[in-house]
């Protein structure tokens, strides 16, 4: 529910608004279609790259170029990764978290975001238009050498350690699920499973991993726990219970 | 941009697909569950940043950064450039009329730096998916530097 507690006081918000100003209230709505518009041309692009990043880039390739040996080199790759994308800050936010997880050091993530959000081309047309190219030249010039600079700041504050560890924990519920799953082709639901662990299988419709096991890693630890979860495993008559653990 | 971007992935995806299947789509499954989570709160926040826009005029902009006082006005302009999101082509023209009429250069790059770099609008957002400390540094960096990049500025165009 707390992820929806910004929506409802918006939802309150509005209807507020439009019965007190109708004419304010046409206003907003007209001003948020525009983000709206530009978040929903970019944000279905932002989930592919993801993915195709998840798939195809190996870590070792990242670790090389962006990650904490890179350097310059890195930096300068950095930035021209930023500053091909396009759309708002935010959209930088899903590729930066895998580019992360692939091993980009801390002072490059923050050159991706920061460069993501200031050098795009269209933009940089656009202000030279209106405020003149030398204007335009020196402010980019000087954002750029105030971007690496900041990206080597940024790293003497942040540990990537701190902020693995945060990913980590939000993402505890996808690991779960990455790490068990449940084969729906060949499940036949005969809930041998759900009997025997309830804490972690559940039936609704088909058979789940339930997701509020947090603890599964220190769980994974426990003897008993991956005794019967093995038993089940090998008692599932499909063998749709897969797993992918490394145990000590 | 656009639609060079969606082409592009789009192709790339049909031949990831192709290659690897099954990878793909348990990729593509696990950030469309992150990417939903952070719709929820975009998307919130958009509306605030709607109502905030009709709520905030032009001339307090303007106001902000015709003030007299150099110092002042620059951190102001980072100040507002910070809380508020004006697409970029409404900001340019709205900068350069600032200009046209005798407002002082520092506020308004210090305005445009923070405008792009900071997110106060998005710092939630930010938050949950790199922790409080990253997105406080990295946004208080950029700040700091909006108003280094809008002194230095004023030092080479004079």
């Amino acid at each position: 529910m707390k992820k929806f507690r910004v929506l409802i006081g918006v939802a309150i918000l509005y209807v507020s608004l439009f019965v007190l100003f109708p004419a304010k209230g046409q206003e907003s709505l007209f001003n948020t279609w525009y983000y709206i518009k530009e978040m929903l041309e970019i944000m279905p692009v932002i989930l592919v790259l993801t993915a195709l990043i998840e798939v195809w880039v190996p870590k070792p390739f990242i670790e090389q170029h962006l990650g904490e040996s890179s350097g310059l080199k890195g930096n300068v790759m950095s930035i021209i990764l930023g500053s091909i994308s396009a759309g708002p800050i935010y959209a930088a936010f899903p590729i930066s978290l895998s580019l992360i997880k692939k091993g980009t050091s801390i002072e490059n993530i923050v050159i991706i975001i920061s460069a993501w959000a200031v050098v795009k081309v269209p933009m940089l047309a656009n202000e030279a238009k209106f405020l003149g190219f030398k204007f335009m030249s020196i402010r980019w010039a000087c954002t750029v050498i105030a971007i690496v600079v900041m990206g080597r700041l940024a790293k003497r504050f942040v540990s990537k350690q701190e902020v693995l560890e945060h990913i980590k924990s939000q993402e505890n519920e996808r690991v779960v699920s990455k790490k068990i799953q449940i084969n729906e082709r060949t499940c036949v639901k005969c809930m041998l499973c759900v009997k025997a662990m309830p804490e972690l299988f559940e039936y609704n419709g088909k058979v789940l991993i339930t997701s509020l096991l947090d603890e599964i890693d220190t769980k994974l630890t426990d003897n008993d726990f991956v005794q019967s979860l093995n038993n089940v495993a090998d008692r599932c008559p499909v063998k749709a219970i897969e797993m992918q653990l490394s145990l000590e | 941009m656009t639609v060079g971007l969606w082409s592009v992935s789009l192709i790339a995806l049909l031949f990831s697909l192709y290659k690897k299947p099954l990878e793909t789509k348990s990729a593509l499954g696990m950030a469309s569950k992150m990417i939903k989570n952070m719709l929820i709160q975009i998307v919130g926040i958009l509306f605030l940043i709607g109502f905030m826009l009709s709520m905030l005029p032009p001339e307090l902009i303007k106001g902000v950064l015709g003030s007299s006082n150099q110092l002042f006005s620059t951190v102001a302009g980072a100040l507002l450039g910070s809380v508020t999101i004006i697409p970029a082509f409404v900001a340019f023209p709205l900068v350069a009329s600032f200009l046209k009429l005798g407002a002082s250069v520092l506020p308004a790059i210090a305005f445009l730096t923070t405008l792009t770099m900071v997110g106060i609008a998005t710092f939630p957002i930010e938050k949950e998916a790199f922790g409080l400390k990253f997105t406080l540094v990295r946004n208080g960096l950029s700040f700091v530097f909006a108003i280094i990049i809008a002194f230095s500025m004023g030092v080479i165009l004079r």
